[in-house]
Order: structure tokens, then sequence, then C-alpha cells
């Protein structure tokens, strides 16, 4: 007696001697050891003798049969060894390919405070940074105006667009106002905080045009300081 | 009048007393006071009680008329009922020797029934697994199975499905000419015969892939759909979702969990009475889990839209 089933109903029918132990359990590969139990639970509520559901659905042999797979299904996938070593046969086969199988991934606990995310200065991949880093030095009209003894706002915005980068994306990046970078790059000293911040903002806004930052705060604070 | 979409709801169940005409009665009333026009036929010709589920106990016309040739058209043996825009065929007062139908007769009946303008049709159908309730049962894919949680109900609803099952091989096998393939499948095994449809198939797979995916295509066709009734307190109310799962994972078919309907013992005196539960009782637990199937059956609708088998 052939007893068949399906997997899933867009799949073809198959004699269960042929499903493997997941299909059998109606569970992914990567099923925790939690998962199989309930699985085999469900299951052996339905199937089993005394059961309602499938009263008269089966014979006795066919009832016999079914039972005795889902209990060599259950017995391999939930003792790790056994189960390591049924997965290793049916990614042998080709049927499991080697990242479905499950791992026992330990949960790290989650940090409460998480002070990174407050100050995301130069966030983006670092890949991305060194050629911006490349650019800068290898582009004459920046390294010309870095060489000069006193940086106006306007020479920080001429690094900028040279360089391509947009004052949103420095906003964004150093979670400083637009407003306060544009007083900034159009000298609007009256607009400006404490000398404190200044130094801070532009920092940052060196950073993310990676040029170098004593240059570029000395530069801007020595003009500050003339004009004043 | 423009043409509704029409809806056959064949309503089985395999063992009597699981309260098959209780839920047609019920069903009915619920979609007729939607505003739906609906027609109940009794077709449990040796052992009609529909009508005296809808507080008609002495229908003028019944449906033998139609059969005996007395008038011409089945429209013409349809009675109003108590609720607006419920009508009912009834089968009390059959002349007793049309238990068994003869072929001819059963499928004008079926045909008949078909044309009927009505927007939503329930049969009643009668116990048992003969071939005149099978073949009704097959009038359109949207079968309705009713079953009660005890061993014996559920024997008989497998009972009635596997003879579907495989009445509906047999006419697709007929319909294409499959009948070589399938005896070539069983010349190869000979376990692959009709009697064991999964085998069977699962051979005729291998011999003709497109001719075995046409059939399996053919029988999930079917939609049917389960509801449990006469849940008491103390049964396991997830045996309805088993039921379906069992045959949804074991035979190509696809079947539909509705509901479960509490049992009351109200309904007895709703009957002795002679009136509908739902106007008798319209607040008690069961008569909202009627109104839930009915709101299933609805919403299932939306999804899939009726097909009607080869009868038109």
């Amino acid at each position: 007696m052939i007893i068949f089933a399906y997997k899933e109903k867009k799949d073809p029918m198959k004699p269960i001697r042929e499903q493997n132990h997941y299909e059998l359990l109606e569970l992914s590969p990567d099923a925790s050891p939690l998962e199989i139990n309930r699985a085999y639970k469900k299951a052996f509520e339905l199937y089993q003798d005394g059961s309602m559901a499938s009263y008269s659905f089966f014979s006795m042999e066919e009832r016999e049969e079914i039972i005795s797979c889902l209990e060599e299904a259950y017995l391999t996938l939930i003792n790790p060894e056994s189960r390591t070593e049924y997965d290793k046969k049916l990614i042998e086969l080709g049927v499991l390919e080697k990242e479905q199988q499950y791992r026992d991934k330990v949960k790290e606990p989650i940090s409460i405070y998480d002070f990174k995310k407050d100050h995301p200065v130069i966030l983006g991949p670092n890949n991305r940074m060194e050629d911006l880093k490349k650019r800068a030095l290898q582009n004459p009209l920046v390294q010309e105006i870095l060489a000069q003894d006193i940086l106006s706002g306007e020479d920080l915005r001429k690094i900028r667009t040279a360089l391509g980068v947009t004052l949103e994306k420095i906003a964004e990046l150093t979670n400083v106002r637009i407003g306060m970078l544009q007083a900034i790059e159009e000298d609007k000293f009256d607009l400006f905080l404490p000398m404190v911040y200044l130094k801070g903002f532009l920092k940052s806004y060196a950073r993310c045009l990676q040029v170098d930052e004593s240059i570029v705060i000395n530069g801007y604070i020595k003009r500050f300081g003339i004009e004043s | 009048m423009t043409d509704p979409v029409k809806h056959i709801y064949p309503i089985g169940g395999g063992k009597g007393g699981s309260g098959k005409s209780f839920v047609t009665g019920g069903l009915g009333i619920l979609l007729a006071k939607q505003g739906y026009r609906t027609l109940l036929i009794d077709i449990d010709f040796g052992a009609a009680n529909l009508h005296t589920i809808l507080g008609i106990p002495h229908p003028d016309k019944s449906i033998s008329d139609f059969i005996s040739k007395k008038v011409r058209t089945l429209e013409e043996t349809v009675v109003p009922t108590s609720v607006p825009e419920l009508y009912f065929i009834s089968s009390a007062m059959n002349k007793l020797d049309i238990t068994s139908l003869a072929h001819e007769q059963k499928m004008k009946l079926l045909r008949h029934i078909s044309k009927l303008p009505y927007e939503y049709i329930l049969l009643d159908l009668g116990a048992g697994t003969s071939f005149n309730t099978i073949d009704f049962f097959m009038i359109s894919n949207l079968g309705i199975l009713v079953t009660t949680p005890e061993p014996t109900s559920i024997e008989n609803i497998y009972r009635l499905i596997r003879s579907v099952y495989i009445r509906k091989i047999r006419q697709v096998l007929n319909i294409y000419n499959y009948r070589a393939l399938a005896d070539e499948a069983e010349r190869r095994n000979k376990k692959a015969t009709i009697n064991n449809p999964e085998f069977l198939l699962h051979i005729m797979k291998e011999l003709d892939p497109e001719k075995g995916e046409n059939l399996e295509k053919a029988l999930q066709e079917f939609h049917f759909k389960l509801i449990l009734n006469q849940l008491r307190k103390q049964d396991n109310p997830n045996t309805g979702v088993l039921i379906c799962k069992i045959i949804e994972r074991h035979l190509s078919l696809k079947m539909h969990f509705l509901g479960s309907i509490s049992f009351d013992d109200r309904v007895h005196n709703s009957i002795c009475k002679k009136i509908p539960f739902l106007n008798l009782y319209p607040y008690t637990q069961t008569a909202l889990d009627l109104r839930e199937c009915c709101k299933n059956i609805q919403s299932v609708i939306k999804e899939k839209k009726s097909t009607f088998s080869d009868y038109r």
C-alpha cells in the first residue's frame, strides 16, 4: 500500500515514503527543535489511531505506516547529531542547500544605549569615503584652496561643489541644520553660535568632505577673527 | 430581470441526522434576508424534511409533479415561503416510486435546475452515497458537506468524498478518452486502479505527464466546503480544520472549512414547533454560527466564481 500526500498544493503529490523528513512534518529545513516538536505533536494528533478527524480515512496498515514514518522523521531530526548527518545526505542528493540548514543562532543581547546612532558623523560604506578622500587629494582646485592661509565660506563651498557633495548630504550625515551650513558658506557671522559649536560644525563639515579638519578650522577661524 | 450570477450549492453529508436540512434552511433564510433571490430544493426524495424545517407542513406542489410530467417546467413547482425572496421546491408527498430516478429523468432534472433564474440555489441532498446523491452533489463544484464531530458522521463524509472523487475520475477518463492510458497504467502496475486513485494518478502522470496533469486539474476544480454541525462544548473545536487538512493533503481536492455550528437543544424545539430556528431563536450562539458560515460562503464566492459541470 502506498500513501500519497501533497507537500503543498502547488507541488505534485508524492508517496510519503519518498518525502524527506522535513516535507513529511511540513517543516522548513531550518526549523528549530521547538518547531520540530510542535510539528510532530500536530501530525501525531492527526494520524494517531484514535484521531477523530482522520477516522476511517486510512486503513490500519496505512495508519501504521504513516505513524512509523513520522516517528522516524521526528527521531532523526530531534537529535542534533543524526540531523546533521541526515542534512548532509540531503545536500549530497541536491535536495537541500547548505545555507538552508538549521543553525543554532544564540541571540545576542540588544544594547539599550546605542550612542553611535545619535552621532552618525561619518556613515555610509567605507569605500565611498575612501574614494572621496582620494578625489580630494587629486583635485588640483581643492588642493590649491586648502593651501591658502585663510579660508572663506566661498572657498569651502568651492571645495564642496568640486567634490560633488550636496549640503543636504552633509546635513544628513552631521545632523547640523542646513541653514547653519549655509550661513557658514555665506560668511554670515551674525548667525553663528559660540565658537565651540562653530568649531564642531566645521570639523563635521571637513570630515564629510574628507579634507584635513585642522586646515579648514584654522583657516576659517583666522578669517573670522580678522573680520569680526 | 437581468441575468444574475448564479450559485448552486449542493448540501450533502452522507449520514442522516447530521443537520443537512437544518443547515440548508438556515443558510437559505440568511441569504434571502440579504435580498438575494434564493431557492431551496429538497432532493431527498425518499425522506423529505426540508418543508417541515421551513414551516410549510403541507406544500401544495412538489418536484414529483415535474418528474411525472404533470407540469411542464420546474418553475411551476416552486412555492413561496414565509420569508420574502426565499422560494422552495418540495419533495413532500412525492409518489413513493420516484426514490430511484431513471438516468434520463435525473439528467433532465439536473439540466432544469441549472437553468432556474435564482441567485442562490441550495440543494438539500439525502443521506447515503447512491448514484443519485452523488450526481446531484456534482451538479456544481461548490458542494457543501455537513458533518457532526462523531466518527460515524465523519466516516460517511469521507465515503461520500471518495465516491465523488472516483466518479469524477471516471467522468474525466470517459470524456477525454483517457481510458487507454488508465488501462496502460493498470497493466504497468496492478494496483493502479480507479479504486486507488492517487496511485493511478501517479502512474498516469509518469506515462503521460500532460494527460495526468489534466486529470489532476479537473479534480482540483472542486471547491468543496465543510460545516461542522452540532459541536458540543466538550468536543475538539479543531476537528473541522483537521478534516479539511487530511483531505487537502491526501486527495487532489480543494476543501475549505466554513465553520462550526454549536449544538443547541432548542433546535429540537423549533423543529417540533415547525418554526425556522433563526426566526424563533435569532440571538443564540447557533444562530450566530450560522450567520458566520453564510458570511464565509459569500467571501469564498468573491474569490472564485462558480463553475458548472457538463450538465448544461
